[in-house]
């Protein structure tokens, strides 16, 4: 059959966020939601994504919650008015690190479950590192996909979505303000944690000692591995950006003068 | 200059991504892991993934091969190994740490077309950046995993300007499937100056890792000595605030608070400036289209003029009558940026960045798509950008989108009563063999004779494809390559499970 969606166009800027978000752990799947439009073409046109947290951390249950999707629902209204274009909750993305960027059976089944809701939403993995020890080539991959039923009743198969990074040389606001919310999301999801330990009166004071310092620890590691080198990559950005302007200005010179003298 | 455009087509013609994936591919060795050389010294290195990621980004934005300068640190660390088997040796471990990339804003800023490097160039480039230069990177889409005789020029002569030497070189090779609907991004990090064994080096991207919450303890160990509880309550007291709170917590917390606002901080200042950028480079744009038009008026202007003066000298008084309006309307040709000859019919292929500049222009004068804008470049492969006419696309009007629940705001998206919990076993989906691809060069021959007939049904394609799919934005065909049909089929077909 016809699929309702003929391919995916992801700003490079959402795919940035993407990245960063996949690469920041080996050690689960991460994930978050895509937030743009269908154009009449059938083509779903992604402006931004949001990172999710997840409340299961089992390997491969990578779920959204109602209060996640009616969240980004509201962050997709925000974006609509600030960019004056119909945007909406378009699909969803995900991490495979160490795994092959295939969707599971899980996976194909929450895509067919989406789409259910709507037939246009799209499924994006990113596949990271992952390394050929003969050649020591590293590699990251990304595959778009939705979910159709060969038959009624039986399993759900993988449906292949060509997918292009459309490029966009500057950082929208909305992207920004999404992968600086990471280490949000990481220290929200350890104070969780914390709490409901923290909250069992029987344990004696070394155990607690213990747990407190086990938080201390894992912030730490937030800290040097994720909020760090973000910081550092923004100041970089900044200066990057500050260069440029002041080429672009001394161009824009050079253009107005050249466009007088016609 | 033709046999290096030819050198550069048989290079960029052919590495398609296909699956199954080759069976060596494995699991990414935990962060830090040391290639074990035959060299002395034994190099690690390692790249920040916020930097990885942005190169990504910067990549994604190019029309064509993407370079730039790894800026960062190269120190020495001793690590000592106990095993079993000896006394302990202590080994001495180069590690590189890329801590920033620089992209350069086009290819030839530094070097020209036989690979001899301007020293001023790479000055103006680096500026008082260029004493943490430790590599430079080039992204390349669809090409084999090595160094070009060009590049290992210029890595030789940037080795000695630079004064590093043990320059690295990373590799980035982009490659899709045949329907585009996957893609993958191999890097590699060379150190070119050192012998043949032990060139390539892993490299390591730090992240988050293992930060187990299992390692919270929900119980304690059970003891019924009365001194223990004594001893450590009245000890361990010191660790607590009055609330009961651990003092640790709450000033870690300080910490990460602080940072945070700082990120924010930071943030906000680079959206100014990401706005600041974009406004100045639309109004360049714009000025170059107004001089764009303003040159071309005067071009027509002139040409009216000369027209009309040639037919002055040799016309008689009879024709004099009829003012040849009709004449120089037909001689007046509109000034369309020329479409480059495409490589497949020309005798000489125009150089490789002939037609980027040309595609340079169509950007930043974002004329509506020309016929050249969607004409297929050398690299076919791999593009960002243009949809693929494929199966999917196929045959397909308007009409078919008009029932298809086309969004508008108002379409909401209703929340599903529960989440959907699949049964976790986390089995792929794959019964077939689905492992990442190989080496293709064996593709590589035949591709290349292939080539200049997927070229033409490209083309075909492309031309019919701008009249079915006219919403597409513009910026996307200006860039966009298209994908090319594999000449086996469509690769979807194969993969059905």
């Amino acid at each position: 059959g016809v699929m309702a969606v003929s391919a995916v166009h992801l700003e490079s800027d959402a795919f940035l966020v993407c990245m960063n978000h996949a690469l920041s752990t080996e050690k689960e799947e991460v994930m978050g939601l895509c937030i743009g439009e269908v154009e009449a073409s059938r083509i779903v046109h992604i402006h931004s994504v949001i990172i999710l947290r997840r409340s299961d951390k089992r390997k491969d249950r990578v779920e959204i919650s109602p209060e996640q999707l009616s969240a980004a629902s509201t962050e997709a209204e925000r974006l609509a008015d600030m960019t004056g274009r119909p945007m909406r909750v378009v699909g969803w993305y995900h991490s495979h690190p160490h795994i092959t960027v295939w969707p599971s059976h899980v996976d194909v089944r929450t895509q067919a479950m989406y789409q259910m809701l709507d037939q246009c939403f799209v499924g994006l993995i990113f596949s990271c590192f992952i390394e050929d020890k003969n050649t020591k080539t590293g590699r990251v991959l990304y595959t778009c996909f939705q979910s159709v039923q060969a038959q009624k009743g039986s399993e759900y198969e993988r449906v292949e979505i060509p997918v292009h990074v459309v490029p966009r040389e500057a950082i929208g606001k909305v992207c920004l303000e999404s992968a600086v919310e990471l280490p949000r999301i990481l220290c929200q999801e350890e104070q969780d944690t914390y709490r409901k330990i923290h909250s069992l009166a029987h344990l004696d004071p070394v155990t607690k000692i213990h747990n407190g310092s086990v938080f201390t620890k894992n912030l730490c590691s937030q800290m040097s591995a994720v909020s760090g080198p973000l910081l550092q990559w923004l100041e970089d950005r900044l200066e990057q950006n500050k260069q440029s302007i002041v080429e672009l200005q001394q161009e824009k010179e050079k253009l107005l003068l050249e466009l007088a003298a016609l | 200059m033709s046999v290096e455009s030819s050198m550069l087509r048989r290079r960029t013609s052919s590495r398609r991504l296909q699956f199954p994936e080759d069976s060596a591919f494995e699991e990414f060795p935990t962060a830090g892991g040391i290639g074990i050389d035959r060299d002395v010294s034994i190099m690690a290195a390692s790249i920040s993934g916020y930097t990885f990621s942005s190169v990504c980004y910067h990549s994604a934005n190019s029309n064509s091969d993407h370079e730039g300068f790894l800026l960062g640190d190269v120190r020495q660390e001793e690590t000592v190994s106990i095993s079993d088997t000896q006394i302990s040796s202590a080994e001495l471990v180069q590690v590189v740490e890329i801590h920033n990339h620089d992209p350069c804003a086009q290819l030839f800023s530094f070097y020209d077309y036989a690979g001899k490097v301007n020293e001023e160039n790479l000055n103006s480039i680096l500026k008082d950046r260029r004493k943490n230069v430790i590599g430079w990177y080039r992204f390349r889409r669809n090409t084999q995993q090595q160094m070009s005789f060009r590049e290992q020029t210029i890595h030789n002569q940037l080795t000695q300007l630079l004064g590093v030497p043990d320059l690295v070189f990373l590799l980035f090779s982009f490659i899709s499937t045949a329907n585009s609907s996957t893609h993958a991004l191999e890097y590699v990090l060379f150190r070119p100056n050192r012998s043949r064994y032990n060139q390539r080096i892993t490299l390591t991207i730090p992240n988050l890792g293992n930060t187990s919450q299992q390692e919270y303890k929900v119980s304690s160990v059970p003891n019924t000595s009365l001194n223990y509880a004594k001893v450590i309550k009245e000890h361990g007291a010191e660790f607590f605030d009055k609330d009961g709170v651990m003092k640790d917590i709450r000033t870690i917390f300080q910490v990460y608070s602080a940072l945070q606002d700082k990120v924010q901080a930071v943030c906000g200042e680079v959206e100014q400036s990401e706005r600041v950028k974009e406004k100045i480079q639309e109004d360049v744009n714009k000025l170059k289209q107004q001089i764009a038009l303003r040159k071309r008026k005067t071009a027509e202007e002139e040409r009216k003029i000369r027209e009309a003066q040639n037919a002055d000298s040799h016309s008689s008084p009879e024709e004099n009558t009829e003012p040849s309006e009709s004449s120089l309307l037909s001689r007046i040709t509109f000034h369309t940026p020329s479409a480059p000859e495409r490589p497949s019919t020309s005798p000489n292929p125009p150089s490789y960045t002939d037609l980027l500049s040309q595609d340079d222009s169509l950007l930043s004068s974002s004329s509506p798509p020309t016929s050249a804008a969607l004409l297929p470049r050398p690299q076919a492969v791999g593009s960002p950008g243009h949809p693929t006419p494929g199966p999917l696309g196929m045959g397909l009007g308007m009409g078919l989108g008009l029932g298809l629940g086309l969004s508008t705001s108002s379409n909401p998206v209703t929340t599903p009563s529960t989440p959907y919990l699949g049964n976790g076993d986390g089995s792929s989906s794959d019964s077939l063999d689905r492992q990442a691809a190989g080496q293709e060069d064996d593709d590589d021959d035949e591709d290349d004779d292939d080539d200049e007939d997927e070229d033409s049904s490209e083309y075909e394609n492309l031309v019919s494809e701008a009249t079915h799919l006219p919403m597409v934005s513009a910026s996307v065909l200006a860039q966009g390559r298209p994908a090319a049909l594999s000449p086996d089929g469509d690769a979807r077909g194969s993969q059905t499970t």
